[in-house]
This record gives C-alpha cells, structure tokens and sequence, in this order.
C-alpha cells in the first residue's frame, strides 16, 4: 500500500515522508499525520476489536472521543495500550499494533462472542456465573480476567520519566478554536497574563478540518496568524499537546502536557508533564463533539463520524472512502457532502432523514430525503448500505451526522448540571459553572463561525474587566455562520439489525431498552447497568444517544429524563503522569543528621522515623544479627561509655518576657521557677487531658529556653505553643522558633561520659559533679572555642549528657566524639539500644503516649500541678480518669525468664478465657534485656500499681502465645537513679 | 582537654554545577539570625534597623539589601531574618552589636540550607517544583516568599532579573538538591 486515500490539499506536509509499522507492516505518512489519518491514508479501515462482542472495528472519528481505534503503542517496557490513533501523531519509526484479540485482528477467535450475543446483552455478568459455586475463582474469574480489558501493559516497569507543575494566570483558555483564539486574542490584549491551552499538536481546533474563511483568509490561516500574534505577547503563554483534564476548587485546573509522546525518544526527558493552574478566570472554548445515528449493524469499519471524514479530507488530505456516502439529520453533514467534492473524493449519495428540500446539489451524488440507514453489509469493511425505503447502495464509507454535542465536561466537575437545549437537540452548559468559569463558542452550544468570534472575544472581555483590566476595543474578526439546522432523529425505528449506540462498550440501542424494562430506568442506573459511558472515551460520541432512546422508551422528554455529570479527568491520563516524578529518590524527602555519613561509614543500618533516617545500629566485627549488635551497644554503654544520636529530637527556642508563662501554660508541671542553668522533664496535656508529649525544656536565660520535644510530635507540640502564644495569649511577649536542624545533638551516656567529654569541653567550663550537677545545662564551648550547648541528662539511666554543636559542625564532633572516647573504648549506639535503655529504665515513648493514655495511666499524675492553670488541668480531674482501677503503666517479667515476651499482648488473669470483659490491659513496649538477662515489657495493667508481684497472663492471639507474667516496677534498672546522679 | 579541633562542614559541601548559563549553587559563607520583635518594642528596633540597614523591617513576603550588603527578608508580622556574609561561628553577636537588645535573636545559620538558582532556565525550573508564581511582575525584585517544594518548607526570594535565592531546612538539603537539580535536568 502507498497512501492509495490520499487527497490533494490538507494541512501535511507532504514533503517530509515518515515510515511506522501497522501490526509489523511497513508504511508511510507524511509530517502531520495522526495514525489514524496515517492508517485511513493507506487503505487500512481494521484497527480494532470491540470490547464484548469482538466485532471488527474501524476508525470512527479523528479526535479524543474516538471510541473505536485504540491500539498499542512502542515496543517492550515503553508499550502503552489504549492509546487513540486519532489522536497519536506519527513519528519516524512508531511501532503500532492492534489490540485486544486472539489470534490475528482478522482472525480472532473471541468473536464468537458475537454469536452467543444474545446471551450477552446488557447486565448478563449480573445475573450469571451464580453456579456452580466451585467455578467462581477456578473458572469465571480466570475466563474473565483472560477475556475483559482491552490493551495490554508490558508488564514491566515503566522507563519513562514524568513531572508535574505548577502554572499561574489571569485568564485560561481552554481550547483553541476559534472561540478560544479570539478569547485569547481579546485578553493578551487587555495585558492580562493569558494561558492558552489544546490538546492537539495544532491550534485552531475545528478551523483547520473545515474550508470556511475568516477575516477573508482560511480558518486555518487566520489561526495561525492568531497564535503569532499570541506569540508575540510578552503576557501570554499557548501550550498545545495539552488538555485541560479537570476544573478543581478555586480556579485551580489540571493539564496533562504530552511533552515527548510525538518523538521517537524521549531521551531521558519527561514525557508527561501534569500541570496544577492556578488561574482567575477561565473560559472553557473546548468545542463540540459529533455525535452518531442508530442504525442496524451501524459499527462496521468504514462507518464514520461525518464531521471527522470532513476534517480527514480538509485537514490530512485523506478520503476515507473510495465510494462515501452521508447519511445526516441536520445541515452540517451537507458540508461534509460538499466539501468531499471539493477536495476530490467520491460521494455516491447524500440521505437526509428530514423531509425537507435539499440544500443543495451534491455531484454525482444521489440525494435522498426523508429516509435513514437502516443496514449495512460488510464485515471487515464496510461494503453496502440499505435505506429505509428498501434501496442499496454499494459504499465503503458511511459518514453520519447526528448532530454536535457541546463539550460541557470541565462545567460538571463541580457538581455543574447541563441544561437541554431543544434548539439544537443537545445539552449546554448549565447555570452553575465552576466558580471564574465561563463558555463561550460550541462549547456553549454556539455553532458558527462568526457567532463563535464573537462570543469567545465578549467572554475574556468580561473576563478581564473582572480581573481589573481595561478590555481591548478591537473587534473579532468576521466570519459567516454556517447554518446548522437539525431535527432530532436519534435512531433508525425501521431497523431490525443490533444498532450500537456506544461502540467502545458495545451497547446497544437493544441493551438500553432493556434497561428500561428491567427498571434500571434512572440515567445513573442506565449508566452502571449498561456500561454506556464508561472507559477511555467517556461515551463522548454515545451519551445524548443513549438517553434520547431512554427517554423515548419511558415516554418522557430528554430533560425530564435527566443526563449523567462528568468528573475529571476529560480524556485519560497516564497514571504516571499522575505520579510525576515520585519514584526512586524522587519519592520522598528524607531528613538526615550531621553524622549520616560517618554513621554509614560505621556500618549503621538505618530506620525511618518520619522523615528522618535514624541508625537503629552498628554493625561490628562479625556480628550476624542485629541483637549481637544492640547487646553490645546496651552493654558496652553501660560498661563505660556509648555516643547515640538524638539531633533528631524536636528543638524550640523560646524567648521574652512571657517565655515562662507560655511554658507553664503548655506544660502540666510548673516550669516558671525552673533556674537558669537548669533543665526540667514535661509533660503536656491536651484540651481533653491526655497525654500529648513529653520533654525536656531548659532555661538558658531569664527569658530564655530551649524545648526538646519528641522526633515525631515536633511539628505538633511547634504548631500547639504557637496556638497557644497566637490564639490564646496574643497579648504575650513570646517567640517561638524552630532550631531543630541548627544543632547537631548527641547523647553521651555511661560512666566514662564525663571524662570523655572533659576532653573536649573547653577548659574554662567546669563538668564535675558538683559544678554541674544532674539536669544542669549551660551554653559552653568546645574544641577551642566553637559554641556548643550541654544539658546534664539522661534517657538511658546511665551518667549522661546531651552535647549540641551547630549542626555544620556535626560531622566533625561525632569524630572528635569517637577519637577522644578510644581510651574509654566508647561505642555508637543506636535507637534500638537507646530503647532497650529506657525500658529497663522505664521510661515512657510513644508507645505508651499513645493518645489515648493520661498522665495518671503513666504514673505521672501527680506533675499536674495544681498551683497554676494549664492547657488539659480541668478534663483531667474527670473522674473516671481517676478511678482506681485505670490502668497502670508497670514493668512486666516473664515468670519462665527463658521465655520471650511480644509488644501487643494483653493482660489477663491466670484462669480467665480472653475475653473482652476479663481483658486487664496491653504490653506496650519488650525488649531483651542484656543488662537482666531476660527479656522484658512495659505495659498498662488495670490497677497495676497495686498488683505488684501479681503473676497474670500475656496472651498473644495473633502469634498464638500466652505467656505468665510477673508484674513489677517499671524501673529495672537502677531504680534509685544513683547512676545517672553520679 | 584534649587537643582537638572542629571542622566546619558545608551541608551540600559548596555545590555548585552549570547547565549552559543557568547555575544552581549552594552559598557557604552565608549567615542567618532570625529577628523576634518585642512586644511594644517595635518602635525602638526600627530605629537601630534603619541606623544599621538603612529601613524600617519589611512587611511580610518582602525583603531589601541594607548596608553591608545584608539581606533583611520578612515573614511573619512579628518577625523577620537577617542574612549576610559571615564565616564566623555565630551570627548573632554582630546583630546584637548592631541591633543591641531591641530584639530576640535565633541563630538560624545552621537551620537552613542556601542556594542560588540563576539563569535562563531558573523560572522554568521553579515551575516544576514551586506553586509561586515567579512571573516578573508578580513576583519582583526583593519579594520573598515561604513555600514548599517536593514536600519540603522552603522560602524563595528574587535577588535578580533571573536570580532565586531558596532556603530550605538542612537535615533535608540533600533531597532538596536533588528537587532542584532535577528540575534544572528536566527543562534543559
């Protein structure tokens, strides 16, 4: 084949010729071709399988609607199924192959569906596959999944790369027709910033697939004198290839730009790029879609949207057809009829379902008015029509005008209802358009040229003087109305054959009748039952068809009827594009310390706390588990001397004169008498008396502290003082600011710390015992003079300090840290041995402030000072928090010390069944103790602080465990606190 | 005590790579004191402002150079930032020389990481990361925003006819880099 169909005239450029494949078949396009129109150029009218009855299936329109044509596109990983060949641009080297059948697209064996096609008519998934019930996984669902879907993914990771974005303007256009241009025209000259966008390659929307003139040149002319000029404007911007997908909440649209989809390679570049605009005002200039006529047998290939033939003709020089005839309920198809003429095709006959004069004389064409299709013969192509009045006509190319449909879509995202216009026989845009939005054009339901000029123009103009602009006085440019009479003829009654109202569902007008009896009568109801509407095309081409017939079946006119809304997105997405950019190192922020790199160097393996990547431990030497690892490290610490990171701690400078005051309103403790030099342990309550956090604040100065928070709650306790010192005491000199990441921090625990850290603190500071004694903490320096922050105390229970340096010097200090330490033969620890120190420490974590537990639950009741009000002081006094069997927070040991004890057990009593009644409360936290040499928990038992030496049951469900239990001090280290006093 | 000594780390260790003319940078010897105004004490912080920087504290989103080439960049109503070129440990002793007590100082040198986005591609790069609009009129010369991008606060300013400083936290500096530097790779 050489391009057989092509046509004198059209928009491509037949000087640039470009070689694809069509199921392995080499052939030629020139520069400007979709595949489609690529494909009809030579000969090709098979491109496809229908979705249920496998019914051959040809190319049906030339836009995003297209119903019919979906194919694969590329090779291997980069393959996309589902793509619409009328709309994919040819390239040099595309690789394009049909979808969805077995065997070749000539001979597939699924057709036979066709002829069990009785048994599949609307709603048969409903109501069989019900028996036998042994064949539900083992046959239907395997049958099915084999049988459903339409292309198929590579099944392989996706190579291409996507990004998102974000976009600002004053006035989007949506749409690039002449409505859109003469908007964009009208606002670019006001001065406002204009965004322009289309989904085709090419501006000008239906002004380059017609013959009608502008300002005295051709529509596609005038276009692209328009897009210079929009070019030439500093203000605006135009983007083709993309498609306003969505209209979201405050004027913030999507797009979806396919930035490499028409080049071979995209060479690492994105390929699609998401946009998020942020706009004004928008006039949505999307245009209108054709619509078909039902009619028997009226899917074959050959069988095509009559606007669509036009603009194969008009715009790619393509003939659809060797013998075409138009089959039209309105005047639009008579333009088709002669405009085919014009451009050199064969029109064998033009017939006109009103019985009206014709409009005018078409040559060689036999004319018949007042009839309609009712058959066609063919099976892999269309080859004959048969009329109402019984006459045949050979013919390879049927072109049906049923009338335009506006495209509403971006109007219904926002709950927009369309309204029925009579009129045209089609629905428009209804009152309640997305907040900023306007139509103007088709879209709106205008359908001249002229008309379209106009109305795209007074849109941005209102537009624009809303946005404060002053409006350019210059007018549209002219054109002439083409007329556009139509009288409503929805489907042939004559015919006796299946007539299909959505071909991408294969629903029939017989399936929407059928709905109706069986009372799915609501358009929402036809909708699910049906499936009319559903899948790529959105039933673009089929909805007002199938509630035209759904109306006629319920004796009720098509407002009264109703019609289904749309929802983003307008035409698909990829679901890549969506992603954008998150993938890989790309998908999230990660927050990492000072001594991240020296941690790796030591063979830290690495948790996710948040943001954070915090080492959980150091591997060593030979060890083969991570407990070898974190036994050591408790150990080792213990023995002399252990370094833990803890930069990740939330850090809060407070300052002035109310500093306090906020601290004592935050905290359930009193922190007003804290001295200076002195830190203290928190706790904060919510409004409602539950435990929010804990943590150290220390007073540096008179109007002066530092907060440490939890890693996770940082945002959240930041967030709540600023509630506190913004909403509730405004009147307060108080700042709050965050200087977590400024200073790297870290633990130094164990008998050894002190004389460790005497190495690098500055002489002139004096650690000793006694000139800083336990909870001290001051603003010193190190290392000759580099500022750094000390704070006396300790989580693990050992003699410990927090030392802070800015955090640019952190990567050094762990260094410095671990080289002054050699003779102590200090080790790194990391978050899994800091755990196991506070456990047998007993100290409390998010484990046990879960949100649900109060400070009385943690044994902590009594902080809650009484002298002074603070946020949470009230709720707490309640009484059922302050009964005396709530639970407890108590240490718990395994009776069987052999025995390993799980986080998530419950408590019950020896002798009682688990039950919801006799449930005594939850471990929350175990851990091997290497210190005890068993493992052992930290849990709420009801009543627990009186049930010391109790033996109850840990009872696991889940891992099928019960283990017996002593109950016991939470404190099962150094219960004293001797060591960390020392 | 030991004989040791601290070396001082940039966290993106001095960045600095070209794409044809558009730069993406980190800037090293850059410091930052966050500036809390007193309660009633505005007044009297103005005055040292202005004797120091030549103006008043901006209002929120805005930002200007003042003597010594120091950029005072406001957010808040009750707050603002000063950053200059400084290699010292701290920066907060020579605001304090300046400003005196009229204010509450934060050392945020170390919070923050500082890049410099310049060139042809700059805006072009913003785009697919930042939702400010940096269209020259509606983001001029001096105009400083808080922001995110990728997930991550950050703050831009525009120091230039094609010139973005972006200030992002330093735990994530790495990602934030890496944000950055693909959106350059992406639109050139």
């Amino acid at each position: 084949m050489s391009q057989e169909m092509r046509l004198n005239g059209g928009l491509v450029d037949r000087s640039q010729t470009i070689s694809f494949s069509w199921n392995g078949k080499t052939m030629q396009g020139y520069q400007g071709d979709t595949l489609a129109s690529a494909l009809l150029a030579n000969g090709v009218k098979l491109v496809g399988r229908s979705f249920k009855y496998h019914r051959p299936r040809g190319i049906f329109s030339a836009g995003s609607e297209e119903p019919n044509a979906l194919v694969h596109l590329r090779k291997g990983a980069y393959q996309e199924p589902n793509t619409r060949a009328t709309v994919a641009e040819l390239f040099e080297g595309l690789e394009a192959t049909s979808q969805n059948h077995k065997g070749t697209l000539e001979f597939d064996i699924l057709a036979m569906n066709d002829l069990v096609s009785p048994f599949l008519s609307a709603g048969f998934y409903y109501k069989t596959f019900m028996w036998p019930r042994a064949f539900w996984e083992k046959v239907y669902e395997p049958f099915i999944r084999s049988a459903a879907g339409l292309g198929k993914l590579s099944g392989e990771a996706d190579p291409d790369v996507y990004d998102k974005g974000f976009l600002h303007c004053d006035v989007l256009v949506i749409g690039s027709g002449p409505a859109g241009l003469s908007a964009a025209l009208a606002a670019g000259r006001s001065g406002a910033q204009v965004l322009l966008c289309d989904e085709d390659n090419v501006f000008g929307g239906r002004l380059n697939a017609e013959t009608f003139e502008v300002g005295g040149v051709s529509g596609a002319e005038w276009a692209r004198n328009a897009v210079a000029e929009l070019e030439a404007m500093d203000n605006v911007r135009i983007m083709n290839r993309t498609t306003v997908y969505g209209a979201f909440d405050h004027g913030i649209y999507g797009a979806l730009e396919r930035k490499t989809d028409h080049l071979r390679s995209a060479n690492g570049k994105p390929r699609n790029i998401a946009w998020k605009i942020y706009s004004g005002r928008a006039i949505l200039c999307a245009g209108a879609t054709e619509r078909s006529i039902a009619f028997g047998n009226n899917d074959r290939p050959g069988v095509m949207l009559a606007g669509s033939v036009r603009a194969y003709a008009n715009r790619w020089g393509v003939a659809t057809g060797k013998s075409i005839a138009v089959f039209t309920n309105n005047d639009d198809g008579w333009h088709t009829a002669s405009d085919l003429v014009a451009a050199g095709a064969n029109v064998a006959a033009v017939i006109d379902s009103r019985e009206i004069e014709p409009l005018m004389n078409i040559a060689g064409a036999s004319i018949t008015m007042g009839a309609g299709v009712c058959d066609t013969a063919g099976r892999k192509a269309l080859k004959g029509i048969t009329l109402t009045n019984g006459q045949t006509l050979d013919v390879d190319c049927l072109a049906v005008a049923g009338g335009w449909s506006p495209n509403v879509h971006l109007t219904c995202h926002q709950r927009g209802r369309p309204a029925w216009r009579e009129d045209i026989a089609a629905f428009v845009p209804g009152g309640d358009l997305p907040p900023g939005m306007s139509v103007a054009g088709s879209a709106n339901g205008t359908y001249g040229t002229g008309a379209c000029l106009a109305e795209g123009r007074a849109a941005a103009n209102a537009a624009v003087k809303e946005l404060g602009f002053t409006a350019s006085r210059k007018g549209a440019d002219k054109a002439e109305d083409e007329a556009a009479n139509i009288t409503a003829y929805w489907h042939v009654k004559e015919s006796t054959k299946r007539a299909w109202v959505d071909l991408q569902n294969d629903v029939t007008s017989k399936d929407v009748k059928q709905a109706e009896q069986e009372g799915f009568r609501s358009v929402e109801h036809l909708k699910r039952y049906t499936t009319m509407g559903m899948a790529t095309d959105q039933g673009k081409t089929a909805n007002v068809l199938g509630l035209a017939i759904m109306a006629e079946a319920r004796g009720k006119s098509i407002p009264e009827t109703g019609t289904t809304i749309f929802r983003p997105p307008y035409s698909p997405v990829p679901m890549g594009a969506l992603a954008g950019r998150a993938k890989g190192k790309s998908f999230q922020p990660y927050r990492l310390t000072p001594s991240d790199k020296w941690a790796r160097e030591n063979g830290a393996s690495f948790v996710e706390s948040g943001p954070w990547l915090r080492a959980e431990w150091y591997v060593k030497g030979d060890e083969k588990g991570w407990r070898d690892s974190v036994d050591r490290e408790v150990i080792e610490t213990r023995k002399s001397v252990g370094i833990c990171d803890v930069t990740t701690l939330g850090k809060i400078d407070i300052q002035g004169k109310d500093a306090a005051n906020l601290l004592n309103m935050a905290y359930a403790n009193g922190f007003a008498k804290l001295a200076v030099g002195k830190t203290r342990y928190g706790i904060m309550l919510r409004e409602d008396g539950i435990c929010m956090d804990d943590g150290t604040t220390a007073r540096l100065g008179e109007n002066h502290f530092v907060m440490t928070t939890t890693t996770v709650n940082a945002v959240a306790i930041y967030r709540h003082l600023d509630f506190i010192r913004q909403c509730l005491y405004p009147d307060w000199d108080v700042h709050i600011m965050s200087v977590t990441d400024s200073w790297a921090q870290y633990a130094v625990a164990g008998p050894n710390s002190r004389n460790l850290l005497r190495k690098v603190v500055d002489a002139e500071f004096d650690i000793s015992n006694e000139a800083f004694r336990f909870m001290g903490c001051a603003d010193i320096t190190v290392c000759g003079g580099i500022p750094a922050r000390l704070f006396r105390i300790s989580f693990s229970g050992e003699l410990a300090y927090e030392i802070a340096v800015p955090s640019r010097y952190g990567d050094s200090m762990i260094r410095v840290l671990h080289e002054a330490g050699e003779e102590f033969d200090v080790v790194p620890y990391g978050l899994e041995a800091l755990s196991v120190m506070r456990i047998e420490k007993g100290h409390a974590v998010a484990s046990e402030l879960t949100g649900q537990t109060t400070a009385q639950n943690l044994g902590m009741g009594r902080m809650i000072s009484k002298k002074k009000d603070c946020i949470g002081n009230t709720l707490s006094e309640r009484a059922y928090m302050n009964r005396d069997e709530i639970w407890n927070l108590v240490g718990l040991q395994p009776v069987d010390k052999s025995m390993k004890l799980d986080g998530g057990s419950h408590f019950i009593n020896k002798g009682d069944e688990p039950t919801m009644d006799t449930d005594l409360g939850w471990m929350t936290s175990v851990a091997y103790s290497p210190t005890l040499g068993h493992h052992i928990g930290l849990g709420f038992v009801k009543a627990g602080s009186s049930r010391m030496g109790d033996v109850i049951r840990a009872w696991d469900g889940i891992r099928k465990k019960d283990v017996e239990v002593e109950i016991v001090s939470a404190h099962f280290f150094d219960p004293e606190g001797e060591r960390l006093r020392g | 005590m030991g004989n040791f000594t601290l070396e001082s780390k940039a966290v993106l260790d001095g960045f600095d790579r070209d794409w044809n003319g558009t730069r993406l940078r980190e800037l090293t010897e850059m410091a930052a004191v966050a500036v809390s105004v007193p309660k009633d004490g505005a007044t009297a912080l103005n005055k040292k402002l202005k004797t120091a920087y030549g103006s008043n504290a901006p209002a929120a989103g805005e930002s200007f150079v003042g003597k010594g080439d120091a950029r005072v960049m406001s957010f808040a109503v009750d707050q603002f930032m000063i950053l200059f070129e400084h290699t010292a440990h701290s920066g907060v002793p020579a605001i304090e020389k300046k400003l005196g007590n009229t204010g509450y100082y934060v050392e945020q040198t170390n919070n923050w990481v500082f890049l410099e986005l310049s060139g042809p591609l700059a805006r072009a790069a913003l785009e697919r990361v930042c939702p400010v609009n940096t269209q020259a009129d509606k983001f001029p010369v001096d105009r400083a925003e808080r922001t995110n991008m990728e997930h991550m606060g950050a703050v831009l300013c525009r120091t230039g006819e094609d010139t973005f400083l972006i200030m992002s936290a330093s735990s994530t500096a790495g990602s934030f880099l890496h944000a950055l530097e693909t959106s350059v790779e992406y639109v050139s």
